[in-house]
C-alpha cells in the first residue's frame, strides 16, 4: 500500500524547468523526506503533490484516489503546511484551529492539538504576537487539524532557531507514533538523517539518490571523512597520493579527504605535516554524512 | 454553513481588530461630514459685514439705524466715519452707510437728502445686495413718510422641485456613496493583500469550495455597508439636522445595490492587478475622477459641459442620484429604471470579469 504514488512529474514555468520527471512511492506509515538545496523543486513538487497546482505531465495518485476525479475526498483526507503561507493576524490560535476545523467534515479536538503542539498557554493569542517558532507549530496543528492519515510539510523547520527546530521534530516523531504517513521536504540534511525512514536527494528538480539514510551513505561511501583547513598548504595533489585516500572535495575554506583505511591516512598525512613543518590544527574524522552524499553526487553543498 | 458562518467571524474579526482599517471605515466617513459639514452648513445664508456711521443726533437718523439693524443679513458695525471707512479698504467692511449730521433737520422740512454708500467696487455682489436692499428700505421709509398707500406688492411663494435643498442635504448622500464606493474598492484591496501573504492558498489544499470563502466576504463587506450607513445619517441627524426621509428598509436595499456594485469591481480589479501595489494603482485611477466627477458632492449644473458625459459614464452617479431622492427626497436626475438598470448592468460585468479573472494566490 502506497500513500503517494507519482510518475513522471515534470512541471515548467516558462524557460525553467522546475520538475523534472520525479517518480516517488511513499509507503504507508513511512515519514518520507525530501532534501535538496533552495530551487531544487521540492515546493512545487508538494503542490503538485496535494493538488494546489497541475503537473504538466505525470500522473499522481493520493492515498489511492485521483486527484483529478476525487479531489475533494483527498483534501478530506491529508493535511498540508506550506512553507510560505500566512495566517489571519489577527485571529487568537485557538479561532485559527477552529476556523480551519470548520473546513473538513471530521476533525481533532482544538485543545488535543494545542497539546500535540505545546501551545495551550498560547490559545488566546493573536498570531501575529506569535514567535516565528510558535507560528510554525501552529501551522503543522493545521495540517493535523483534520486527523489525516498523510500529512505534508514544505520546510517546517526552516527559519527556525536549533531549539525551535528540536521541538517541531519532537511533534513530527508524534505523528509517526500515530501511524501518519509524513512526507516532509528540508535542506537541512541532519533533519532528513534524524528523522526520515526514506530520503529523495533531489537538485534541478530531479532526484539523484533514494533509500535510507544510512543505505544512502553506505551506497555512496563505504569511506570515513577526514577534514582539514584548506589553508594548510597541503596541496590537493599531494593529498591525492596519501595511502587509503580514494579522491578529495575542496570547498571554500575547508578540505575533505574521503578514506577507506583512516589509521593509514591519517598517519600519513602525520608524517606529511611534520615534513612540510605545517600545522593540523583542527583535523576532525567524522562519519560520513548525506551532506557528503549531496557533496559526492552535485559537487555543492546543500547550503551555501 | 459552518465553515461560511466562522468565515464571516474571522473576517469580522480581523477587521474589528485591525485598528487602522476600521478607522478608513468609519472615521474618514465621518470626518469627510464633519469637514464638509462645517463648510457647507450655513443654510445658503448671507451675511454682510455693514459699518454704520450716525453723524446725526435726531430722531430719523435713530429710527434709520433701528430699521438697518433689524435687517438679517447685515452685521452692523457701528463707529464714526473715517473709522468706518478704513475698515472697508482693510476689507473687514462690505460696505459703510452714512446718515449725515444734517438728516433730520432736512427731512422735517421735507427736504430730500441723499444717504452716502461706499463699497468696495471689486465685490460686486456686495454691492448688488446692499444696494437693493438700501434701495428697499429707503423706498419703504419713503412710503411711510409721505404716507402714500402701497399699491402693488409682491408676495414670496418660495418653489422648489421637491424638499428644500440645502448644501449638507445635498453633501449627505453624496458621503454615503463615496463611502460605499471605497469600502467595496479599498476592502479588495484587503483581500488582495491576504492573498499575496498566501493566507487563502493554504485554503486551496482543504474541501472549502471557493464560492464559500467569496461569499463570506461579500456578507461582511455589506455588513460594514450598513453600519456605515447607520453612522452616516444619524450623524447626519444629530449634528446638522439632515432628516431621512425615505423609508428604511428602501435606503438598505439602495445601500446593499451600492455595495454590492463596487465590491465586484474591487475583485474585477484584484482579478487584473497581480500584486497590492498594482490594485492599489488601479483603485486610485477609478476612484479619484469618479469621487470629483460623478457629481456626488455637487449639482450636474456646477459641471462645465464637457464633463458631463464623462459624469454619465460613472456608476458612482447612479448611485448617488438613488441615495439623494431616498435620503433627503431630491429630485431625480435620472427615472429608477435607467439608475437601477446602470448599477444593474455594471454589477453583472464586473462580476462576471471578477469570476472570469479569480486567482487564490
Amino acid at each position: 500500500m502506497y500513500a503517494i504514488e507519482a510518475t513522471g512529474l515534470y512541471k515548467r514555468y516558462g524557460e525553467v524547468i522546475a520538475v523534472n520527471g520525479i517518480d516517488l512511492a511513499v509507503k504507508q506509515g513511512e515519514i518520507f523526506g525530501m532534501l535538496g538545496p533552495n530551487g531544487a523543486g521540492k515546493t512545487t513538487t508538494t503542490e503538485m503533490l496535494v493538488g494546489l497546482r497541475q503537473p504538466d505531465a505525470g500522473v499522481v495518485k493520493i492515498l489511492s484516489m485521483d486527484p483529478k476525479k476525487e479531489g475533494a475526498a483527498i483534501k478530506a483526507r491529508i493535511g498540508v503546511q506550506l512553507q510560505t503561507s500566512a495566517l489571519f493576524n489577527h485571529l487568537t490560535v485557538r479561532e485559527t484551529l477552529v476556523l480551519m476545523a470548520s473546513f473538513f467534515p471530521r476533525c481533532r479536538p482544538v485543545d488535543e492539538l494545542l497539546n500535540l503542539v505545546d501551545l495551550q498557554e498560547k490559545a488566546n493569542v493573536q498570531t501575529r504576537h506569535l514567535s516565528g517558532g510558535q507560528q510554525q507549530r501552529l501551522q503543522v496543528a493545521l495540517a493535523m487539524v483534520n486527523d489525516g492519515d498523510l500529512l505534508f510539510l514544505d520546510e517546517p523547520t526552516t527559519g527556525l532557531d536549533p531549539q525551535a527546530r528540536r521541538r517541531l521534530w519532537d511533534i513530527i516523531e508524534k505523528m509517526r507514533e500515530e501511524g501518519k504517513t509524513v512526507f516532509l521536504t528540508t535542506h537541512y540534511m541532519e533533519e532528513a538523517e534524524k528523522l526520515c525512514d526514506r530520503v529523495a536527494v533531489i537538485d534541478h528538480g530531479q532526484i539523484i539518490a533514494l533509500g535510507s539514510p544510512d543505505e544512502l551513505i553506505a551506497a555512496h561511501f563505504g569511506e570515513t571523512a577526514i577534514e582539514l583547513p584548506a589553508f594548510s598548504g597541503l596541496d590537493d595533489h599531494m593529498l591525492a597520493q596519501l595511502a587509503g585516500v580514494s579522491h578529495i572535495q575542496r570547498q571554500n575554506s575547508q578540505v575533505t579527504l574521503y578514506s577507506t583505511a583512516v589509521p593509514a591516512t591519517v598517519g600519513a598525512l602525520l608524517e606529511l605535516a611534520q615534513k612540510l613543518g605545517v600545522s593540523l590544527e583542527n583535523l576532525m574524522i567524522r562519519r560520513a554524512t548525506l551532506e557528503d552524499v549531496f557533496l559526492k553526487l552535485t559537487g555543492r553543498r546543500i547550503r551555501e | 454553513m459552518k465553515a461560511y458562518l466562522l468565515l464571516v467571524l474571522a473576517n469580522i474579526r480581523e477587521f474589528s481588530r485591525d485598528l487602522m482599517t476600521l478607522f478608513w471605515f468609519l472615521a474618514f466617513p465621518l470626518i469627510f461630514i464633519l469637514l464638509f459639514g462645517a463648510i457647507f452648513s450655513g443654510n445658503g445664508d448671507l451675511e454682510f459685514q455693514v459699518g454704520l456711521a450716525v453723524e446725526d443726533q435726531g430722531p430719523a437718523a435713530a429710527g434709520i439705524a433701528e430699521a438697518m439693524k433689524a435687517v438679517p443679513i447685515f452685521q452692523i458695525t457701528q463707529g464714526d466715519r473715517e473709522a468706518m471707512l478704513a475698515a472697508l479698504k482693510e476689507g473687514k467692511l462690505r460696505a459703510v452707510i452714512v446718515l449725515p449730521e444734517d438728516l433730520s433737520a432736512a427731512m422735517m422740512v421735507g427736504q430730500r437728502v441723499d444717504l452716502p454708500v461706499y463699497y468696495d467696487a471689486a465685490q460686486q455682489t456686495s454691492r448688488e445686495i446692499v444696494l437693493s436692499v438700501m434701495k428697499d428700505m429707503t423706498a419703504e421709509l419713503d412710503r411711510r413718510l409721505t404716507g402714500r398707500p402701497q399699491l402693488i406688492g409682491i408676495q414670496a411663494e418660495p418653489i422648489q422641485a421637491g424638499r428644500k435643498m440645502r448644501d449638507i442635504d445635498y453633501l449627505l448622500p453624496g458621503i454615503l456613496s463615496m463611502s460605499l464606493m471605497q469600502l467595496g474598492l479599498f476592502g479588495t484591496f484587503n483581500f488582495v493583500s491576504m492573498r499575496q501573504r498566501k493566507v487563502f492558498k493554504r485554503f486551496g489544499a482543504t474541501p472549502l469550495p471557493k464560492w464559500t470563502l467569496l461569499a463570506a466576504e461579500i456578507t461582511v463587506r455589506l455588513m460594514i455597508a450598513v453600519i456605515q450607513t447607520l453612522v452616516i445619517v444619524f450623524v447626519g441627524r444629530l449634528v446638522f439636522d439632515v432628516q431621512m426621509v425615505g423609508n428604511w428598509a428602501v435606503l438598505i436595499a439602495l445601500v446593499m445595490l451600492g455595495a454590492t456594485v463596487f465590491v465586484s469591481m474591487g475583485y474585477m480589479i484584484a482579478g487584473f492587478a497581480k500584486t497590492e501595489d498594482g490594485v492599489q494603482g488601479i483603485i486610485q485611477t477609478v476612484q479619484f475622477p469618479m469621487m470629483f466627477l460623478s457629481g456626488i458632492f455637487f449639482p450636474v449644473e456646477f459641471m462645465p459641459a464637457f464633463l458631463r458625459p464623462v459624469m454619465t459614464a460613472m456608476p458612482l452617479s447612479y448611485l448617488g442620484d438613488l441615495l439623494r431622492q431616498e435620503m433627503v427626497g431630491a429630485s431625480a436626475m435620472h427615472s429608477l429604471a435607467v439608475n437601477l438598470g446602470v448599477l444593474g448592468g455594471f454589477t453583472l460585468v464586473s462580476l462576471a470579469l471578477a469570476v472570469r479573472f479569480f486567482r487564490w494566490e
